[in-house]
């Protein structure tokens, strides 16, 4: 599988661990591993928050720290530790619900709340939080969106993780920016 | 504002377009307001999705993960040590096979006959001896290096002669311990094999004894 790239956002985040605390965590050193888990959580929370809708966050979140714990011994620094740990915590999202609906169904399903939540009205009437819209987006355009715009991966990275073509990542993506732009306030 | 220009507003934004086609949105943009404002617009969702905060859960996660690690390095050694590999040559399987083949058909023969001529009555445990109770050409081995030991004592210098001894006793010492918890118990299969480990020590520690004396003159 081709390595994925993302953006130079990630740099910001959190403070690069000293490459030993990697090291002694891989050895089986849970202190070590306690303190890559700490300097990660917030980001890996998030993101896992954000991919799944708010969807059993905190479940999804260990999930993702233990099947650290587990490849860790493969991690061979040929990108970097933040890097290797988010596209783990973006797999174990995607494994979790793909087994729930057919992923192609999903992109077309919700249209009607995707609908509900753009329409002129509805940012009037309810407004909220940029996260909280974020969360009422349909699965596949909130998954394309968090992929694309705050992880940094290329349609054609995000057609290979989610069995889709660029081209629908690309229309999936435009629709939840659409939707998302009314609750920049 | 027409969905055909909006729908190419990302791609626009992405610089995903192919470069006559970039050129026509940017000029349908300089005379749209309204498109300019959604591109406006769709560019600060992008900007704002890059700065998103990070928050942590407000449980503490740590002790379940903890506690799900350790459980799985338990099972994990136990797997490994599960699917170690163990390999054979081919003569080493045909080995293999042989001896369970003879060891099945001997089975087969034991129950089709071996039962049949054990009409004689339960041996009586306290009629077995240990066989090493009473063996004439051990004794005879033994008083014959003892012997050896004796006459070429003058041989060897008293710190050797101190060991050999000290070390006689000790084994001595076990042996007769053998002897008496035998007694009581002579179809003990541990107690026997005790005896007889110690009566082998005794052999090999008096003929080493022995050649260091040379032969008798």
């Amino acid at each position: 599988m081709e390595a994925f790239a993302l953006h130079a956002d990630l740099d910001a985040v959190p403070a690069a661990e000293p490459l030993s605390i990697v090291a002694r965590a891989a050895r089986g050193d849970v202190r070590a591993f306690e303190e890559l888990y700490r300097l990660h959580l917030a980001r890996v929370h998030s993101l896992v928050r954000r991919m799944a809708g708010g969807r059993d966050t905190d479940e999804l979140t260990q999930d993702v720290f233990v099947r650290v714990w587990q490849k860790l011994g493969s991690f061979r620094g040929e990108s970097s530790f933040t890097t290797w740990l988010h596209r783990l915590a973006v797999n174990v999202v995607i494994e979790r619900f793909r087994a729930e609906t057919a992923r192609r169904q999903r992109l077309h399903d919700g249209e009607e709340i995707f609908e509900t939540l753009s329409g002129p009205n509805a940012s009037r009437d309810l407004p909220m939080d940029f996260d909280a819209a974020l969360e009422k987006l349909p699965d596949g355009a909130r998954e394309i969106f968090v992929l694309h715009d705050v992880e940094g991966y290329k349609h054609h990275e995000i057609g290979s993780l989610l069995g889709i073509s660029p081209g629908t990542s690309k229309a999936q993506l435009h629709r939840a920016r659409m939707m998302l732009r009314q609750h920049l306030k | 504002m027409a969905d055909q220009w909006t729908d190419r507003l990302s791609d626009y934004l992405d610089d995903e377009l192919e470069p006559a086609e970039r050129a026509r949105v940017t000029a349908h943009l300089e005379a749209c307001g309204e498109c300019a404002a959604v591109l406006q617009e769709l560019r600060s969702v992008v900007a704002r999705a890059q700065t998103l905060p990070s928050t942590p859960p407000r449980a503490n996660l740590w002790p379940s993960i903890e506690a799900r690690i350790a459980r799985r390095s338990v099972f994990a050694r136990i797997g490994d040590w599960a699917s170690q590999r163990v390999s054979f040559t081919v003569p080493q399987l045909a080995a293999a096979a042989l001896a369970l083949m003879v060891l099945s058909g001997g089975l087969v023969w034991v129950s089709q006959y071996g039962g049949r001529t054990t009409s004689l009555p339960p041996v009586d445990a306290h009629g077995v001896l240990p066989a090493a109770f009473a063996n004439p050409q051990y004794d005879e081995a033994i008083a014959d290096l003892e012997r050896t030991l004796d006459t070429g004592r003058s041989q060897l210098d008293p710190q050797t002669i101190r060991i050999i001894e000290t070390n006689l006793a000790s084994i001595d010492q076990a042996i007769e311990q053998s002897r008496r918890a035998l007694a009581a118990d002579p179809a003990n299969a541990y107690l026997n094999s005790h005896l007889a480990e110690f009566q082998q020590r005794k052999l090999a520690l008096l003929r080493r004894a022995s050649a260091l004396v040379g032969p008798r003159s």
